[in-house]
This record gives structure tokens, sequence and C-alpha cells, in this order.
């Protein structure tokens, strides 16, 4: 590999599937011609029988992973997030509907393949996956948050998971936090009284920002890290409307079904407070890098300010 | 002199055939009743994948609690779910009092196969699906030393779906000789006769060109489909066998046998003249 500064979050799943194939006689992985980029290339190195690199064909990866998993077998599958969205139906009629214990590990996803353009940056996964009845959806943050997550997601949760990752990269977001992975909860990062911007993956960067510069305009942000976008940790969502009285949630994806939408469904029926959405609204396009494309999307941290100014203003249901 | 006596092999042979034939019979006796109750199965593609469903639950699928060890019978084709339901009532899996409630609010048989179901390896409805999983569950099997063997469903329809390509091309090149599907060419797909909708005759070409053995038989005679599996299990590769047979075997489909319903039966048995046709007709 070109580099081997183990900084993307790629990079951080490839190198711990590797550890864990030492550890787990029945990990196996299965790629359709991504091994390379996804990283996973790494665990064939070390375990050539247990890795199956289809060819590119997503619909025959999923279904090929099913069958590993009802003989046994503990697969994980690696893509591109928007490749993967073409064997949803597989993933919904076969893996999903038998709650088979298939890990998906979409990497690439939202703006982070930046260069590519819009046919590889996957900003309607999170909706499409969280609609499936079984289906568990993970988004980490960084790679602190791969790190404290992804050992757990393979050896210990049961049933499907979609595993959601950008491509490299990830800025430090939750490095520090001693926090451990528990499936379904959401984890603050910054305390506050006036505004709660929740999201998930690395644009909690942003919101980490935005927190700061609304600090400076006197306004307290919390920030919440919906690390699991799906068991959702409703009680903290609840708790965050009650305490500051006003959302703003934060995505790489579409502002359609995706982590804004989730939180909205447990506040409008739990305590409904004013809310704003922080997300894509179109397909993306190339640029030279994330940060261009955030700020042009408007996903940036300026914009998740302007959010928050404008929700605070929405009048005030604190309890 | 070596004194030797084929007889008793060939009586057993003779039973063993006998055996699965009276199997297809009770259980096609099941079909109509099913059909009777609920207009909604499938029952023409049920028919025509009954006898290979029969041969290959009877004679081949070897249940162990290890899935390395037993044998996968892996509906491909789901909407023929109802002739897996009669056949999987034929070996006691299911209870017979279930055919009458299939897709009903109150019983356990779906209209399509679901791992729910006593004797169903994988839920399926899904065209294109079942050969993949099948290929996951052999190469899986395989690494593993098990004794296990896939046996898969197909319809001829089913061929024109992407992923069955897909899976042939990675089946070939892992050389799996555990894994026999069998390709129900009843010639007909939901909009009419599989030539009209899509041409398929190219196909045995195409799956022998990739590297799978490929076999013929006579889908509905229960020798022809055991001679050509027995061939089948000593292959080296993956095989598939073409299975020629007749949508609606020994059923008429627009007469009045399939008009029916629950009431007009006697005793839960449809008035149905369910075995006195065999037709190879054209019902296009």
């Amino acid at each position: 590999m070109e580099s081997q500064k183990l900084t993307g979050m790629r990079d951080v799943v490839g190198e711990m599937l590797a550890e864990l194939g030492e550890e787990i006689s029945n990990l196996v992985v299965v790629t359709a011609d991504v091994g390379k980029p996804t990283r996973v290339f790494n665990f064939s190195q070390r375990f050539p029988d247990r890795y199956y690199n289809v060819g590119i064909a997503e619909q025959h990866m999923i279904n090929f992973a099913a069958g590993l998993a009802s003989a046994g077998a503990l697969p994980v599958v690696a893509g591109f997030a928007i490749f993967i969205q073409r064997a949803w139906e597989q993933i919904r009629n076969t893996v999903a509907r038998m709650n088979l214990n298939v890990k998906i590990v979409a990497t690439h996803a939202g703006y982070s393949d930046h260069a590519d353009g819009s046919s590889h940056q996957a900003l309607e996964d999170i909706a499409l996956m969280r609609a499936i009845p079984n289906m568990n959806v993970i988004v980490p943050a960084d790679v602190a948050d791969i790190r404290r997550s992804f050992r757990a997601v393979v050896a210990s949760v049961k049933g499907p998971v979609y595993y959601r990752i950008g491509r490299d990269y990830a800025p430090p977001v939750t490095e520090g936090y001693d926090y451990e992975f528990v499936l379904g909860r959401a984890y603050t990062l910054r305390e506050g009284s006036d505004v709660a911007i929740i999201g998930a993956g690395p644009i909690l960067y942003e919101a980490l920002i935005a927190a700061d510069t609304l600090r400076s305009m006197g306004i307290s942000a919390s920030v919440i890290n919906l690390l699991t976008v799906k068991p959702i940790d409703a009680e903290s969502i609840e708790r965050a409307a009650r305490v500051t009285g006003h959302i703003v949630t934060v995505e790489e994806h579409v502002v359609y079904g995706g982590v804004g939408s989730a939180v909205a469904e447990i506040i409008s029926e739990r305590y409904p407070v004013p809310i704003r959405f922080v997300g894509a609204k179109t397909f993306g396009r190339s640029a030279r890098s994330v940060k261009e494309l955030l700020e042009h999307f408007n996903l940036d941290s300026k914009a998740i300010v302007r959010a928050c100014l404008e929700v605070v203003k929405h009048g005030d249901r604190r309890a | 002199m070596v004194k030797v006596d084929a007889a008793p092999i060939l009586k057993s042979i003779g039973e063993e055939i006998n055996q699965i034939q009276n199997t297809v019979v009770s259980a096609r006796r099941s079909l109509i009743l099913m059909h009777n109750y609920d207009k909604h199965i499938h029952i023409t593609s049920s028919l025509s994948s009954l006898n290979i469903i029969a041969t290959l639950l009877m004679k081949y699928i070897r249940r162990d609690d290890n899935p390395l060890n037993k044998d996968w019978f892996i509906l491909s084709k789901g909407h023929a779910a109802p002739a897996l339901y009669a056949v999987l009532t034929e070996v006691g899996l299911i209870p017979r009092d279930e055919l009458v409630k299939i897709n009903s609010l109150n019983g356990v048989l779906q209209n399509h196969p679901d791992v729910e179901i006593p004797g169903v390896d994988m839920s399926t409805g899904s065209l294109g699906q079942g050969i993949s999983f099948a290929v996951g569950i052999a190469v899986w099997i395989k690494l593993r030393n098990g004794r296990g063997r896939v046996f898969v469903l197909m319809g001829d329809g089913e061929q024109d779906e992407g992923q069955v390509w897909e899976a042939i091309t990675h089946a070939a090149i892992l050389k799996l000789s555990n894994l026999i599907v069998i390709i129900d060419w009843n010639g007909f797909q939901l909009d009419g006769k599989t030539e009209a909708v899509k041409s398929k005759h190219y196909l045995p070409f195409i799956w022998s060109a990739i590297g799978w053995k490929v076999l013929w038989c006579d889908g509905h005679d229960v020798v022809s489909i055991v001679s050509t599996v027995n061939e089948a299990l000593e292959s080296d590769r993956p095989t598939v066998i073409f299975a020629k047979t007749m949508y609606s075997y020994e059923a008429e489909v627009n007469n009045n046998d399939f008009k029916q319903n629950g009431e007009e039966s006697v005793n839960g048995e449809p008035k149905t003249n369910w075995n006195a046709r065999c037709s190879w007709r054209d019902v296009g």
C-alpha cells in the first residue's frame, strides 16, 4: 500500500479485520473487486482461504455471504457504500429477512470519495438501510470510534449490521473520550443547554467547531454522537430535547430518511421541539477535498451555526 | 464359481422408485387440495417442479443438525413452495393440517418459502438469490471438510436474472463439486412462453462454457431424475441438470378443476380428478 499512515477510516478497519481473523476462526471476508480500496486485502494476505473476492458482482456478494453465514461462518462483507445499495433487495430479502449474522462494511460513504463525484458518493444509504427490519446501522465518527466499536460489531452484535465509514477523511472527533461502544447508545461529546446538535459520522467534526463558535456568541450547544443510528437511543434524544428545547441534526447524507429523520421520529412523538436539518439535498459532485464539498453543499460548521441560530429563535420549549 | 444374485439390489431400487412415485401421487393430491383452499398458490409452477422436489427430498437430502454435514435444499424458484410443502408433509416435517391453511393468518405456510417453516433451508421468493446463497454454503462446507451437499432448484425464467451469471461464474471457479443445480425447464415465465419473453435456448452451452458439468433429464420421470442426479454426484465440478418439464403437469389449468373452492370438496378431498391427465399440451 502506497502510504502506510493509518489515519483513514478504511485503513483501521482493514488492520482490525486482520487482527480479528486470528481470534475468530470462522471469520471470513467477502468483497467485490474492491479488496484494495476497502483495505480488506490485508486480511487475504494472512488468511487466503477465508477471503473471497467474488468479482464485480455485488448482488451475488451479499447472498454468497448470507449462505456462508447460514452454514456457520461469520462473514464481513466490504464494498463501496453506493454499490452495496445495488444489492439492497438482496440485503432486505435474504440477509435481513433471515436475520443472518452478516456484517456489511460500507466504505467511501458520504462525500469521502470526493474526487469520484456523484456516482460514487452514497448519500441515501442510511435511509435505505434504516428502513429494513432487523438491520442495525452504525456510523462511526472517526478512527477512535472505529477502534472502540468494530471489534464488538464483528464479535458480539448478533444479526445484520450496516457499518458505514468514509474513505480517508477522518478528523479527530472522539479522540480522548473514554466511552465504550454499546449498541444503541448515543454519546454526548459536548454538554450544552440552548441547542443540541445531534449527528453521526465525520461531519461531527464540523458540529464541534460550530459549538465552539456558538459559545463565543453566548449560545450553549451540546453535541451528541449518534454512533448507532439504529436501534436508536430514544432516551438520549428525548433528554436532549427536554434540556435544550432545540435540535439541529447533521449528517453527510440527504436530509430525507437519514439521521435527521430518525431523530425527528423520536422527538415528534416524545417531546416535540423545533428542529433543523443540516444535510445534503441533492447528488454530490467531484471536488479536490471533502472539506470543499461540505462548504459547497452547506454542510460545514458555518451552515450548522446558521441552523442553530435559526432554531433557537423558534420559541422555547425547554422542560 | 462365485454365487451372485442381482435380484435383491434391483428389488430395492424398484421399491425406492415406487416409494418416490407414491409420494408424488400423494403430494400432487395435496397440491390440488391446497389450490382448492387458496387460488393464490402458484399451482402450475408447483406441478412442474413436484417430481424433482419429491425425488431430491426422498432419496438424496440427508438431515443433520450440523450445517456442514446436512444436505441443503434451496428452492430458488420460491413460487413453487406449495410443492415443497406437499412433499415435506409426506416426509413428516409439516403437519398435514397445515396444508389447507396455506396463506392464512392462522397457518405457518407462506406462499414463498420461509425458514420459520420446518424443513425450509432458505427464505426465498425473489429470483436469482438462491443460487448465490447455495454457493456460499457449498464453499464453507468444502473448506471445513463437511459431507453436506447443496441442491438448488431454479426456474427457467429465473435464468434472466443477472445475478445468476454472477453466481455461476463464481461457483465454477471455486470448483464446487458439492453443488448441484436443477433447472425446471417448463418453458413458461410470468408473461408467457420463455422463448417469447426472452430466448434461453443457448443457456446450457453457457453453463458448460464457464465450467459446469451439464446434464439433461426428464423432470417428471423419477428414474430419469435419479440416474442424472447420481451422475451429477460423481462430478468433480458443479453440475447443472436441465430438467424438461411441463407447466401444469397432470392437471389442466383452464378447466373447472382449478375453479373449485373449499366448499366443493368432500371430507377435505377435492372432487378434482387430479391424476387423470398427463398433457404435454401448450397452455399458452
